[in-house]
């Protein structure tokens, strides 16, 4: 067995289809996964591959071209899964879906299809819930500023709907626990940049500042409810707790 | 009284005008698709996105908020009614826009749902809401969600230019019938209420029709394999030559040309258990609402007593959220699933069973009907099978074609086999052997639906004595 290795970045993992697809190896004596690789297993052959731009154009470009753009979106959906074995289940679809093009996406029974479609879906879903749930503060210099802890590395999929909702604003999303920041400056297009601990912890501090609105919010929030329809199983259902960290309706405590 | 107003802070006065706007039922944010703008804040996203929930489970999109709560009228069942003494608050306009601004940059709300008692007068009222819409639309270049209710008795040309800044406007009907309306809200008439209604909609239909569209608001899309749902047999009316061009005069060709009016329609709400109607009324006026007005929506409002008064429940009586409950799932059935209002209730039988869903209870009425083969039966009877929703009927005409059904797979398609086996076979065989009889069938299905039927009404003690009273009634 060869176990086909690579970063957890898009081109990587590009990459890594690329050589695995390309070792003729015979697909079923290969296997691809992200690192960190956890314990190494005794009879395998690790192959680490790095990042090639060049070599990751020409996978989506195939993709796009043999299966179609739709297949193309999902497997930059599915990359951001945090599923230990998601570069694996995307290339089992890619081998499909290269075999049988466009036809791939409406054979939901087989179950390398379905496998893809389920990581879609969880991504999807946790993209759509940062949409709803992700909170800004304002800063003193009119920054807004949004912090998440996603599951997934749903950033690059969530900024866009904010670039639409708020194009002439500055403001930033930061993934906490991947330190990864989606800037957005009022005039200009956002970019994706990574941040050191130190910078991490400036924002942090910024974030949990509350000013005049956030209390106005909780206010509302607290007057909205009617009392005798009390429900908070319903609640409960509808907004999990985790989701509720940065919410500052559920008053936050800033030493989580 | 004036004093103590002019002293309150935008947070007491949000405080104040969010509680008294919070039995205001609709905070959809839905029915509008709007691409951002540069330069400007905001967007719509035509599904509706929900920001938080409230304690009571329900869903926030939008900042709802009175504009006023300090009220001239004394409708009985109202807790801002002038007779009663409560704190009183009004926003100035630009209040409104700064906190909308604010609380959307922050991701908190998708738009403004905004309302008002009627402070001062009808006329000024209206005014102050237009204007505050016209501030947000244009000084502030807010582009998100806006909902506004209209006034009764406000005067055309305001609800018009309204319009022109709103994706959704709506006027309560209040009570289902003119009889509840005259008894509870006497300042308010029938009249004051359908006109400004039938004003907006005829707006809708005009600029629908300048833009190359139908006159009448889409509908659900699987509704066009149904024949005689409420919306075609819906009797048709003339809308450009009963009401000339003229009353849509107000605004500057400019400014209505690149605006819309409306865009995602009009509903309204109605209070539910503060007066004697059936749900066969309420449910026929509903059906009347979406035929004759073109109603996106219309939302039901379990009666909360607010207030001691001759003729209403006393405070403390049970919220009937159970009754809401199944008034929502009847008015689903008539929007998605072909059914008409006097085929689910009658005046025999006016009411819905607390234990059991509409569309069960339709079914064990109908055993005449069943069961039915899957892989025969057409769409619109699909759809009238318990446990069968739109997608699943859609997917079962779909993928019969290419071959057969077992009832492993209508599982996977997203039929509740629990409920639908009593109604349906699949190559002539049902799931298991049963009895198609009516009490039994009952039984089964009232056990299989009672612990979703306890959590609907758990939150407000909707206790057994609200069942009971529907025993006591013979209904079960
Ligand atoms: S008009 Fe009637 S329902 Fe509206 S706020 Fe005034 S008293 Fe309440």
């Amino acid at each position: 067995m060869i176990v086909f290795t690579c970063e957890d970045t898009f081109e990587a993992m590009m990459t890594c289809i690329y050589e695995a697809w390309s070792s003729k190896a015979g697909h079923k004596n290969i296997k691809l996964k992200t690192e960190p690789i956890g314990n190494l297993e005794l009879f395998c052959e690790y192959r680490h591959t790095d990042g090639d731009m060049e070599k990751c154009r020409k996978v989506i470009r195939a993709i796009q071209q043999k299966i179609s753009r739709r297949a193309y979106h999902m497997v930059f959906r599915c990359a951001a899964s945090e599923h230990p074995e998601k570069l694996d289940i995307i290339y089992r679809f890619l081998l499909l879906g290269f075999y049988y093009g466009s036809r791939v996406l409406s054979m939901l029974s087989h179950p390398a299809v379905m496998a893809f479609f389920e990581l879609d879906r969880k991504v999807s879903n946790e993209t759509h819930l940062f949409r709803e749930f992700t909170r800004f503060s304002s800063s003193e210099n009119g920054v807004l500023s949004a912090l998440i802890e996603p599951k997934s590395n749903i950033l690059p999929l969530l900024y866009p709907s904010f670039e639409d909702r708020m194009p002439s604003e500055n403001w930033m999303i930061t993934d906490v626990n991947r330190r990864l920041a989606a800037v957005h400056p009022a005039a200009d297009e956002t970019y994706l940049t990574s941040l050191s601990a130190d910078e991490l912890t400036l924002i942090r501090q910024d974030y949990f500042q509350q000013d005049i609105y956030t209390d106005m919010w909780t206010g509302f929030f607290q007057n909205i409810a009617i009392k005798e329809r009390k429900n908070p199983a319903c609640q409960r259902t509808h907004l999990p707790l985790w989701y509720r960290k940065y919410a500052v309706e559920f008053s936050p405590d800033p030493d989580i | 009284m004036e004093i103590i107003k002019s002293t309150l802070s935008l947070t007491e006065k949000l405080n104040i005008l969010a509680d008294a706007a919070k039995y205001d039922v609709a905070c959809t944010s839905s029915g509008s698709d709007r691409r951002g703008k540069k330069g400007f804040l905001g967007n719509s996203c035509a599904a509706g996105i929900c920001h938080s929930f409230s304690a009571d489970g329900r869903c926030i999109s939008l900042l709802k908020i009175l504009f006023s709560n300090d009220c001239i009228y004394d409708c009985k069942y109202c807790q801002s009614r002038c007779s009663n003494e409560t704190p009183r608050a009004t926003f100035l306009p630009e209040e409104i826009c700064s906190l909308v601004m604010e609380f959307y940059k922050r991701n908190y709300i998708e738009g403004l749902f905004l309302s008002s008692a009627v402070c001062k007068n009808p006329v000024y009222t209206m005014e102050q809401i237009c204007h505050t819409v016209y501030l947000l639309r244009t000084r502030f270049r807010f582009n998100g969600y806006i909902h506004v209710k209209a006034i009764p008795h406000a005067p055309a040309e305001l609800i018009e230019r309204t319009g022109y800044y709103a994706d959704r406007m709506s006027i309560n009907l209040e009570l289902p019938t003119s009889e509840g309306l005259r008894a509870l809200a006497p300042a308010k008439t029938r009249e004051s209420i359908l006109s400004p209604m039938r004003q907006i909609q005829d707006r809708i239909s005009e600029h629908r029709m300048l833009t190359g569209k139908d006159p009448r608001l889409e509908r659900s899309s699987a509704n066009r394999y149904l024949s005689g749902t409420i919306f075609d047999t819906a009797p048709s009316r003339k809308l450009l030559s009963e009401t000339p061009a003229k009353t849509s005069a107000f605004l500057p060709d400019s400014v209505r040309a690149d605006r819309s009016f409306v865009p995602a329609g009009q509903s309204t709400q109605m209070i539910i258990g503060a007066t004697e109607e059936t749900d066969f009324q309420i449910l026929s006026v509903t059906q009347a609402l979406y035929q004759q007005f073109d109603l996106k929506r219309v939302f039901f409002s379990a009666y909360i007593p607010l207030n001691d008064e001759p003729g209403l429940p006393p405070p403390g009586t049970a919220v009937p959220l159970l009754r809401e409950h199944r008034l929502y799932q009847a008015d689903w059935l008539l929007r998605y699933y072909g059914f008409r209002a006097d085929e689910l209730l009658s005046t025999e039988r006016p009411n819905f069973n607390p234990h059991i869903d509409p569309k069960c209870e339709w079914a064990l009425r109908h055993l005449e009907q069943f069961p039915i083969e899957v892989h025969t039966a057409d769409y619109a009877s699909l759809l009238r099978v318990p446990g069968i929703g739109n997608k699943s009927a859609l997917r079962i005409v779909k993928s019969r074609k290419s071959g057969s059904l077992t009832f492993e797979s209508l599982k996977k398609m997203g039929v509740v086999l629990k409920r639908a086996q009593y109604f349906i076979t699949c190559k002539g065989k049902t799931l298991y052997p049963i009895r198609l009889e009516e009490n039994y069938l009952t039984r089964q299905l009232t056990a299989e639906q009672e612990g979703y039927t306890r959590r609907i009404g758990q939150s407000a003690h909707e206790n057994w004595r609200q069942l009971s009273l529907f025993d006591d009634m013979g209904l079960k």
